[in-house]
């Protein structure tokens, strides 16, 4: 007896009906796309700003007063005045401020006399994103102090043009927004899938379904196919936000990308299967779902942080994820407008993942069914 | 009355405990996945592969690139003076490209014409900032260098120091940040699915007619969460000391406190999930609609600071954000006392609102 495709279209509507009979599912299931978007959307902005800055000018010179005023103005750092040292580094400890600004009596003096001045500059080390984003701006704020206090820039004769390539104005949604349907397809592919097939298991209606003349392979193909509409859906819709809402471009081709998604769900499938075997219970499926779905997807997977700048085991080992892959392919095509050629690395990798975790998947559970 | 809750209480734990793989994802992964967050996860950009485009007689650019590649955070690619330096950046074979002029640079530069141009793949927002801060700081110290200035060039500068995390390990800003996300993620699991479970095996009409009043199964059905909530803390706390060195420079009893309120505020919560939802798919789907903002908006991977307006009430309903700032203060910082204050009190409100929420919700669905 082989495949058949009208039975596993039969399971389908089953699961079909299932859904639709249980509309909070269904709301959740669009809903979190939009829930995701929204706040990775609005919320994600590595351009770091409103620092608080706790400033303790002991000198109060034209001088001093004028570097406090180059943080005001450059919209990086909210400076707020304190009457003492230990005020500033309290403020830092009770987490007031970001950063500490502190400057020696003598500072206008001596950098009127043409010496040589130091501020003392402390930051909180707790918190990374932030740290880094303070010294990130502090080159740019003793370039534009010195700038302000002379009257003039000293003599650069050697100078650095940027230029952004992709992505000019590196505006952070560009950077954020294509790299969500990674998540909402690691998400909702793995999970639910894991979720359904173990709640039959759960249930006991599985063994039901197999004393039917169901093969294995349909009552899973049967089971998936909604699914992967929906998914489907949720990407579709965050295609659409992205270059309606945010404005994202979108510079290369469209059917690359959906063979690139298709590649993707197939893996995540096949993930979420072989979870929902290895678990058979609701609870298990969706914790080890999230451990080795989401959170990888989320983190490991080059989305926020950065792979280049992970120690050189975890570089290798994100090799066997399938979320970084499309990842490197969901960003090309849509920033970049890469070709199938430039990412002919990251497609065959997902390729071949998919395939391995399709083949563990069918032969795990062949081998717990089929005596 | 105290000898059925412990024996509600025995069952709750042994229904949990029974699976050998509910401990494995209890005890087990949480430990896993510190530890590769704490190891793998770093805000700072390293590795960046750059070429530099110049004539091979020109020694000065040569310095100035070699000063990028000793720098640390850039490795060289090898490239010859005809390359074309954007095509470098399409073919993905560099992430930045140093193009010198080409009648070279010295020669460039005495006629103040010394401009380098920086083409940086701007794909990833966070590492083309990056890229670009580092080339400054290799460009300014490079001129005074050249001039023979060593510092003096600079009339003014900063004396920066960074303070709780001097080294700026990632660990130690990771570990306190992935700590209260696992806990929050294995509390709301857990508890969200627990009594849904029950009624959609149906042993919840079994427990309706034992002999227990509302609140011994309200407490029955939580306090097992709470105990496994902390203990997964204090397994979180050691292994952070243990394999990363992570201080805990406050007091021991801050951070118990902490913990404790925020367990009841998460196991609340959960709870209130489970009544609501009607089987476990909902409810964890409802434990997710909670956990993704929670995390996201708690500061744990990005500042809270310039999210906008509109979302900023969603921080500060969050007991995530104050049990991170308790932690990284507790933890970091030593436990400021007006901090913790600060931090302690929003968290207990919060656990006050949602154990009541929670009660209330409860016997409504007991009756």
């Amino acid at each position: 007896m082989s495949f058949n495709i009208h039975r596993a279209l039969a399971v389908a509507r089953k699961e079909v009906m299932h859904i639709l009979r249980d509309p909070f599912t269904l709301i959740l299931v669009l809903g979190l796309p939009v829930l995701l978007v929204v706040f990775f959307g609005f919320a994600i902005d590595f351009d770091v700003k409103n620092l608080a800055l706790g400033v303790y000018d002991r000198d109060n010179s034209r001088a001093s007063r004028q570097l406090v005023s180059v943080f005001e103005s450059s919209g990086y750092f909210l400076p707020e005045g304190v009457p003492s040292p230990t005020a500033a580094v309290k403020g830092l400890d009770a987490g007031r401020f970001s950063a500490s600004l502190m400057i020696n009596p003598d500072f206008g003096r001596e950098l009127g006399r043409g010496g040589q001045v130091r501020a003392q500059f402390l930051v909180d080390g707790t918190d990374n994103s932030k740290a880094m984003a303070v010294l990130g701006y502090l080159p740019d704020m003793s370039r534009a102090a010195l700038k302000k206090i002379n009257g003039s820039s000293a003599p650069e004769y050697v100078t650095l043009k940027s230029r952004f390539m992709y992505n000019p104005e590196l505006n952070s949604r560009w950077f954020v927004v294509p790299g969500l349907a990674v998540i909402i397809i690691g998400l909702l592919s793995i999970m639910m899938t894991a979720l359904t097939v173990a709640r039959e298991w759960e249930n006991g209606s599985m063994e039901l379904l197999l004393s039917t003349p169901l093969r294995p392979a349909e009552i899973i193909a049967g089971k998936l196919v909604p699914y992967v509409l929906l998914v489907l859906g949720g990407v579709f819709f965050v295609y659409l936000l992205s270059r309606i809402g945010f404005g994202v471009p979108f510079r290369g081709s469209h059917l690359l990308y959906l063979a690139g998604v298709l590649l993707f769900i197939i893996a995540a499938l096949a993930q979420g299967l072989l979870i929902s075997i290895l678990t058979r219970q609701q609870q298990l499926a969706m914790q080890l779902s999230m451990i080795t779905g989401l959170l990888p997807s989320m983190l490991l997977s080059g989305f926020i942080f950065p792979i280049e700048s992970m120690p050189a085991f975890f570089r290798y080992f994100t090799m066997i994820l399938a979320p970084r892959w499309f990842m490197a392919i969901a960003r090309g095509i849509t920033i970049r407008g890469a070709g199938a050629a430039d990412l002919a690395a990251p497609i065959f990798a997902l390729l071949v993942l998919s395939a391995l975790l399709l083949v563990l998947a069918f032969k795990k559970f062949k081998t717990d069914l089929e005596p | 009355m105290k000898r059925t809750l412990l024996a509600f209480i025995k069952k709750e734990f042994a229904q949990v405990l029974r699976d050998p793989r509910m401990k494995i994802i209890l005890f087990v992964m949480p430990m896993v996945q510190m530890t590769v967050f704490g190891l793998a996860l770093s805000s700072e950009i390293k590795n960046i592969k750059l070429a530099s485009v110049f004539s091979p007689s020109d020694s000065a650019a040569r310095r100035l690139s070699g000063r990028f590649t000793s720098s640390g955070w850039f490795l060289p690619v090898a490239v010859t003076p005809q390359t074309d330096p954007a095509g470098l950046i399409v073919s993905g074979a560099a992430d930045a490209v140093l193009v010198f002029p080409a009648e070279g640079f010295k020669r460039a530069a005495a006629r103040g014409r010394g401009g380098v141009q920086l083409l940086v793949n701007a794909t990833s927002v966070t590492r083309a900032r990056s890229v670009e801060a580092y080339a400054r700081n290799i460009f300014a110290a490079h001129a005074a260098s050249d001039a023979g200035l060593e510092g003096a060039s600079a009339p003014f500068g900063f004396d920066v120091r960074i303070i709780y995390n001097p080294e700026m390990e990632s660990p130690v800003f990771m570990v306190p940040g992935v700590m209260g996300m696992i806990v929050c993620l294995v509390t709301i699991i857990l508890t969200s699915m627990s009594l849904t479970r029950e009624r959609e095996i149906g042993t919840f009409e079994t427990i309706i007619s034992a002999p227990l009043k509302n609140h011994e199964i309200l407490l029955g059905k939580t306090i097992p969460y709470i105990i496994l909530g902390l203990g997964n803390a204090a397994l979180v706390i050691t292994a952070g000391f243990l394999i990363f060195g992570v201080p805990v420079k406050g007091q021991l009893w801050q951070l118990f406190a902490a913990a404790l309120t925020f367990v009841i505020t998460t196991v609340g919560i959960g709870t209130m999930i489970s009544t609501i939802s009607k089987n476990q798919q909902q409810a964890m789907m409802g434990g997710f609609i909670f956990l993704f903002p929670a995390v996201l908006m708690s500061g744990i991977m990005y500042p809270v600071e310039n999210m906008p307006e509109l979302l900023k009430p969603v921080v500060y309903l969050n007991p995530l954000y104050y049990f991170t700032s308790l932690l990284r203060n507790i933890m970091l910082k030593g436990g400021d006392p007006s901090a913790f204050f600060f931090n302690m009190t929003a968290l207990t409100l919060m656990a006050a609102a949602s154990g009541t929420a929670a009660y209330k919700r409860f016997r409504q669905t007991l009756n």
